[in-house]
């Protein structure tokens, strides 16, 4: 069983240099959005490769909205996605896949 | 104003000089505003990362923390039932400092004076502040039960509800407890830190005399009417898998200890006997936001602005996490911490930066219990932010819990502990 250092030291070497510069209070406000993934999903939507919970960032935007669409409509089941997505309007759900999937 | 004067840089608290008598000077920018974040829980050690990321690195952030690793209390009950040791649950916090640029000064506060603002630190050194957020934890109301103070002081009774040396000393009774012993919890009315975790350590240590010492028993002795979180999914996993292993007796409110008897009393039913004590007293936010004047709900919690945490009592004190009175159904918890550490981290760069504040900022929470050492369950829900009400509202239709207990959420409660880990520490 990993320890709670292990994940501390693996992602802090993953991540350090990820985070997109923010200038407006626009940008900090859907980085602010984004974070509430970040407990489960990781930092920026970067989460530890083998701690079991899948892995978003690899997902497009677009991808990663339809999935979050799917959960809320009930058109994808899950255990808490379903519940917490059906918190969440539409526009802010369209904010966070914009903000941790991968731009084309 | 003399920026170097005010705003040194802190290797350690052996160097601190008094930086007091800075009331007057008008708002600092992001560039020279210093902050300090008070406590490296859940709250303050997100705080303190997000306070960094928000800023693209450039604000001045010192977190204070007496203790050189963080300890969780989440899978803390793994550690009192001897599932793993405490190094499962522990990791230094020099992470944020090698990654994020955060300058760490081991100590405690001693005091805050909002008027000065200024921070006392036990050390005596004093620093100046333009910005504080205060991550205190809570504190554990022992003199609310008559001999609990003296009794826990000899070990006699143990909290372990915050993670530390008790963590491992309440394991270290249950492993000594003969087989058809009685291992007793007692819960207080809420809030208190984490809701269900008392039915959750109440079924890991069942989990444990299932398998060591079957003659043995748990009891619940909880002064709420029924179980606070998760109960009909915890009482189905009882009757499931624990059956005789544990009894669970609400409305058992404990007003008094005999530690020589080992004996805990009522305020209605008889006194119970039994082999480990494990009392939890009634809880209040950490002794510094009380001492600070903050705890203006009732004497024991923080009323905050919920659109920067800043507490309603003075300005430029932001305080987070369990200490806080919550909004309508958030519970007081790890995540919901971090979640309050975000907003406010973010609510305080778009200050510094003479942006606006976000007007509708969203928490979620996501609480994993176990109800065996490989099976699981879940409670989630969201929090709008509610201008007209101004404080958050749960989402009706959102958030949830889980239809059973299963392997599958044993998995996932195991990667959010290590992701929730990584988000605040690395």
């Amino acid at each position: 069983m990993k320890s709670l250092a292990y994940s501390v030291l693996l992602l802090a070497s993953l991540s350090s240099s990820c985070w997109a510069q923010i200038s407006t209070a626009d940008q900090l406000d859907q980085q602010g959005l984004a974070a509430t993934c970040a407990n489960c999903h990781g930092t920026n939507g970067k989460g530890l490769p083998n701690a079991s919970i899948p892995l978003i960032s690899q997902l497009s935007s677009e991808e990663l909205l339809a999935q979050l669409l799917a959960y809320k409509s009930g058109n994808r089941s899950g255990t808490l996605m379903p519940q917490l997505t059906k918190g969440y309007t539409d526009a802010q759900l369209e904010s966070i896949a914009n903000q941790l999937g991968q731009k084309p | 104003m003399n920026n170097s004067r005010r705003h040194f840089l802190a290797h350690g608290a052996a160097g601190l000089s008094l930086l007091g008598g800075f009331s007057s000077f008008a708002r600092a920018g992001l560039d020279k505003a210093q902050i300090l974040v008070i406590g490296g829980g859940f709250g303050g050690a997100t705080a303190a990362k997000y306070l960094r990321l928000f800023s693209n690195n450039t604000a001045n952030v010192i977190l204070i923390e007496p203790n050189a690793s963080f300890l969780s209390c989440p899978m803390s009950n793994f550690v009192v039932a001897g599932m793993r040791s405490m190094a499962d649950i522990a990791s230094p916090y020099d992470s944020l400092t090698k990654h994020h640029g955060i300058k760490l000064i081991r100590d405690s506060v001693s005091a805050i004076d909002p008027d000065k603002k200024t921070v006392k630190l036990s050390s005596g050194s004093v620093i100046g502040y333009d910005k504080v957020v205060l991550s205190p934890g809570i504190s554990l109301m022992t003199n609310s039960i008559e001999g609990l103070a003296k009794a826990n002081q000899a070990g006699v009774t143990l909290q372990a509800w915050k993670a530390g040396p008790e963590t491992l000393m309440l394991y270290k009774q249950l492993a000594a407890m003969r087989d058809g012993g009685v291992f007793a919890i007692s819960i207080p009315e809420a809030p208190y830190r984490c809701p269900p975790g008392p039915y959750e350590r109440a079924s890991l240590v069942a989990n444990y005399l299932k398998q060591h010492k079957p003659k043995s028993k748990v009891l619940i002795l909880d002064a709420n009417q029924d179980i606070t979180s998760k109960g009909a999914l915890f009482k189905k996993a009882w009757s499931e898998q624990y059956s005789g292993l544990i009894e669970y007796l609400p409305s058992h409110n404990v007003t008094g200890v005999d530690a020589k008897t080992k004996t805990l009393r009522f305020e209605v039913q008889d006194d119970v006997r039994a082999d480990v004590l494990n009392v939890l007293p009634a809880m209040s936010a950490g002794e510094i936001a009380i001492k600070t004047g903050l705890a203006n709900a009732n004497g024991r919690w923080v009323n905050v602005d919920f659109l920067n945490f800043e507490a309603t009592a003075t300005r430029d004190i932001h305080v987070l996490g369990d200490a806080i009175q919550t909004a309508p159904l958030m519970p007081k918890s790890g995540h919901m911490a971090n979640q309050h550490a975000k907003v406010a981290a973010a609510a305080i760069i778009a200050q510094l930066n003479d942006w606006p504040i976000n007007p509708a900022p969203v928490v979620n929470n996501t609480c994993y219990s176990f109800v065996s050492e490989q099976a699981a369950v879940h409670i989630a829900s969201v929090h709008q932010y509610d201008a007209q009400a101004k404080t958050f509202k749960s989402v009706p239709g959102a958030g949830g819990l889980s239809s059973e207990p299963s392997n599958t959420e044993a998995s996932y409660a195991w990667g959010w502990a290590h992701n929730i880990w990584a988000d605040t520490l690395a």
